[in-house]
């Protein structure tokens, strides 16, 4: 594996631990939700590139679909906070 | 190797998640748990070379399942607590 991958999924590691340390503290419901849709965005990006290294471009219609379809929930639960919905 | 402690972290991760929402109180924030349990699992089946399967769990995980349960949690109550204390006065 080239090393630029190794830097880039340690990186992804790390940001996933500190925004799940993020969802476990947060005291309102904004930091959870937050933390959530960041963690999200980490894994899309990291299936993103794993569609890459693997050399299969079918891989990338699931890292669409989480896009799109990630943003619809967050989109429900904001609006539930701020008792919308 | 690098490979395999990420992989670690990520079902460390994974397990937490679960063991959260089940414990947790407050049903809204056992919801938010169940999404990231359905995101990392998607991402388990995505390196497990099934593509398809993690297109499923990512299109009823984290958009079906959690909507229903938020109207759910709309239409009745938040607190769990407060569903055991209601269960209580009528025994």
């Amino acid at each position: 594996m080239n090393i630029i991958y190794i830097i880039v999924f340690s990186l992804m590691a790390i940001g996933s631990v500190l925004t799940f340390i993020r969802f476990v503290k947060g005291p309102r419901s904004a930091d959870r939700a937050v933390a959530l849709d960041t963690l999200s965005i980490i894994l899309t990006s990291a299936m993103v590139l794993l569609a890459l290294i693997f050399d299969r471009y079918i891989y990338i219609d699931v890292a669409l679909i989480y896009a799109v379809l990630g943003f619809v929930g967050i989109i429900v639960i904001a609006r539930f906070i701020e008792k919308a919905l | 190797m690098i490979a395999v402690i990420i992989i670690i972290i990520m079902a460390v991760l994974l397990l937490a998640a679960a063991i959260y929402s089940v414990i947790h109180r407050d049903l809204l924030f056992a919801v938010l748990g169940t999404g990231i349990v359905s995101l990392i699992l998607s991402l388990f089946f995505y390196l497990l070379q099934a593509p398809d399967v993690a297109l499923t769990e990512a299109a009823i995980g984290i958009a079906l399942t959690t909507i229903i349960f938020i109207i759910t949690i709309r239409n009745t109550t938040r607190d769990e607590d407060e569903i055991i204390d209601k269960e209580n006065e009528k025994l």
